[in-house]
């Protein structure tokens, strides 16, 4: 998962960006089925991985740059060299960090054997609404970013 | 280390890798993109909490709500930059500024 966000990340090609975002979001669904979060990877892998990588993709067609203009706007080769280095400092120190200061380490703790649906509809109901409410704005946000485009048919 | 802390050392560093994008990056999709890695970590880290407490389940409607939200982030992002590159011909964030109003 890492890798793919990595390569996202860093690579110059927008289209190979919203690629390597859908591969990291199945290596993560991947993950989280063997969390034994069932719901949650099958959620991943349709939403993120399949319709958020159609709305990149939709994206990018509907504003074809040209190739000047994409390497005039964003020089990613320069900039993501050092994203690299970075990450293996922060990572070195950070494992540096688990090991020399011999923090309690957090363990997994047995499962309670309770249903995802009868949480989802009992005890989290008002978050329903609030993705309702987002879903909303979302629709709003869409028909008024493309609203200029009618005005300019008509 | 365990499972979980190698989890954790994980999630962090694509929070650090998507933090970079946001900074070094002034094309509009690819800032999205970095916001939609670092929200991969956040699902990650959502799941791995309800693991320690035991609640997988309570943990999974939190993952629900994310993902809504990082699709709504997804569309927006996305609906911007469609609608920055008709007005301006390029998706430089930085056009934002010329904006009136």
């Amino acid at each position: 998962m890492l890798l793919f966000g990595v390569y996202a990340v860093m690579e110059r090609s927008i289209l190979r960006s919203a690629i390597g975002l859908a591969l990291a979001s199945a290596a993560l669904a991947a993950m989280l089925y063997a969390m034994s979060a069932r719901l949650a990877s099958v959620f991943e892998l349709s939403v993120c991985s399949g319709l958020v990588t159609v709305i990149f993709i939709a994206g990018i067609s509907l504003s074809h740059s040209p190739k000047m203009e994409v390497k005039k706007e964003y020089h990613d080769k320069e900039r993501n060299r050092f994203l690299p280095l970075l990450l293996i400092a922060v990572g070195v120190v950070l494992v540096a960090a688990a090991l020399i200061l011999n923090y309690a380490e957090p363990q997994i703790a047995a499962a309670a054997q309770e249903n995802v649906r009868q949480v989802l509809w009992n005890t989290r109901q008002a978050d329903l609404w609030g993705q309702i409410a987002l879903i909303l704005c979302g629709g709003v946000a869409v028909a008024v970013l493309f609203r200029e485009e009618r005005r300019d048919k008509k | 280390m365990n499972f979980v802390t190698i989890l954790l050392i994980i999630g962090i560093l694509m929070i650090v890798a998507g933090c970079w994008c946001l900074l070094r990056t002034y094309h509009i999709l690819k800032i999205t993109i970095g916001i939609e890695v670092s929200m991969k970590a956040v699902t990650m880290f959502l799941v791995l909490a309800g693991m320690v407490c035991g609640e997988v389940s309570l943990s999974e409607t939190f993952v629900i709500t994310v993902m809504v939200a990082e699709v709504i982030v997804a569309v927006v992002g996305t609906g911007t930059a469609v609608g920055l590159f008709r007005k301006y011909g390029s998706m430089d964030v930085r056009n934002l500024n010329r904006l009136k109003g």
